[in-house]
């Protein structure tokens, strides 16, 4: 159920991003297709930010008729990586959807530079370092709806179907 | 006092019994079993990227993929126009009075504009039939395929959109595009009924150019950062004044290969320009007559069979 509930609002995301946000210059530096994804991550784990990362991904390659695969290995891996975020150290500290929004927005610039980089592409890195600012602004004010209207469709589970497994000091 | 710790494991829940949690499915299970799932997916992601670079074996696939998602672009752009419309027409109320007089005195020297130019273009049209001059391909010999733009550009270093015509209506790699106001860019890759287009903005993209005011000076056009567009390569001797119109040269010379881009396709004005003694080049900036950020349609330019080409 979870999976579905994830898929449909990664796919309203999407469209919104694709067909509506990027009209406007300033929310080509943002991404709510970003912030929905971590926002889901950081709810249900590793493994569902992993998987939403890249059917997210592979999603907006097709509808851009991008290269395929770019924006899934991104996502794919920042998905991962504040699932493991949430599982672990996060937990229900107000401001981890804030620092995973904010660290991940300036990996996400700066590995899609690298790859377009490897690839060929033209990877003008003034044009990120300016647009960055602005872009992570944004990125921050879209995760306070964002971050809540998720928490009510993903509530939180309980500790003990988080953790399973504790390292205890002393 | 020394504090005396030692490392051990405890497990969570082992004393009491629990539902089956319906919950994190990636902390059921083992950490082995998640680095295996993601390491596939990363896996086939780098699969896809050099698959999807090297060759157009997922052309196919991506082409079906994104027609099916077509229609649901469509529907949000629909949706969301009311509300678009509705902020313009908010915004265009700001500084609709000075826009106001600042028009119409645009529109008399224009309309007197018109008339000399309407004169000169019919006497153009007699010398040329009396001649019967051969001249390089204009607008003239290429059909218009319009089309709206599905997605704009999704990231501030990506330059190029998604158009909703493809090789179904004629439109093929490397067909010019442009709008009422100028060149936008080319054709980068065509599918059956979608095509990706490349913009004049695009680090790669260049198009010859020269001054409308001046056609000696001749030169490249091509990105210049953000919103600006640099005129490069034009030497020092021509005049090229600030407010200059710059359009398309077309083919320049006897050149082997014949310029894509038809001659006379207004790309934008002339917004600042400089000489300094270290550059063999004449310094200038361009503006852009098409605002790249807020494409909604667009014209994709198909050579007539047997006429103007690539």
């Amino acid at each position: 159920m979870d999976g579905l509930k994830a898929a449909l609002v990664l796919f309203v995301a999407s469209l919104f991003q694709l067909a509506v946000l990027t009209e406007y210059r300033p929310f080509r530096t943002s991404s709510i297709v970003l912030v929905a994804l971590l926002s889901i991550a950081l709810l249900r784990g590793s493994v569902f930010g992993a998987i939403a990362g890249f059917g997210t991904g592979l999603l907006l390659d097709t509808a851009t008729l991008g290269t395929l695969g770019v924006t899934s290995l991104l996502l794919t891996v920042g998905g991962f990586w504040i699932g493991r975020y949430g599982e672990t150290t996060a937990r229900d500290r107000f401001h981890a959807p804030f620092v995973s929004v904010a660290v991940v927005t300036c990996l996400y610039a700066f590995g899609q530079l690298a790859l377009f980089f490897v690839l060929g592409e033209p990877a003008p890195a003034d044009i990120v370092v300016h647009a960055l600012p602005l872009g992570l602004l944004l990125n921050l004010l879209l995760t306070v709806p964002v971050y809540a209207l998720i928490r009510r469709l993903f509530p939180p589970l309980e500790l003990g179907d988080r953790v399973r497994e504790v390292r205890l000091l002393g | 006092m020394p504090r005396n710790r030692t490392v051990r494991f405890a497990v969570l829940g082992s004393s009491v019994q629990r539902a089956a949690a319906s919950g994190y499915p990636s902390s059921r299970s083992s950490a082995l079993k998640r680095r295996i799932i993601v390491g596939g997916l990363v896996l086939l992601s780098l699969v896809l990227i050099t698959v999807s670079f090297r060759s157009s074996a997922l052309d196919g696939a991506q082409g079906t993929a994104a027609s099916i998602l077509r229609p649901f672009e469509v529907a949000a752009d629909r949706v969301s126009r009311p509300f678009r419309d509705a902020a313009g027409w908010a915004h265009g109320l700001v500084d609709a009075k000075s826009e106001n007089k600042k028009l119409r005195v645009q529109v008399e020297a224009l309309r007197r504009q018109l008339i000399e130019d309407e004169s000169a273009v019919q006497e153009n049209v007699q010398l040329k039939q009396a001649l019967a001059y051969k001249g390089p391909p204009s607008l003239a010999n290429f059909r218009r395929v319009h089309a709206s733009v599905l997605t704009n550009p999704q990231s501030a270093i990506d330059e190029s959109i998604t158009i909703a015509a493809g090789t179904g209506d004629g439109v093929a790699a490397g067909n010019v595009v442009i709008t009422p106001q100028g060149l936008v860019g080319t054709v980068d890759k065509a599918w059956s009924d979608v095509a990706r287009v490349t913009l004049l903005t695009d680090g790669q993209s260049a198009v010859t150019a020269r001054d409308l005011t001046n056609p000696a000076a001749v030169g490249i056009v091509k990105r210049g950062g953000g919103d600006v567009l640099v005129f490069d390569r034009v030497p020092k001797s021509p005049y090229v004044g600030v407010g200059d119109t710059v359009i398309t040269a077309g083919s320049v010379g006897r050149g082997a290969l014949p310029s894509m881009f038809p001659r006379g396709i207004q790309i934008g004005t002339v917004a600042s320009q400089s000489n300094n003694d270290v550059n063999t080049f004449k310094t200038i900036q361009l503006k852009p007559f098409v605002d790249f950020a807020t494409l909604q349609s667009v014209i994709v330019l198909v050579p007539r069979a047997g006429e103007a080409g690539g």
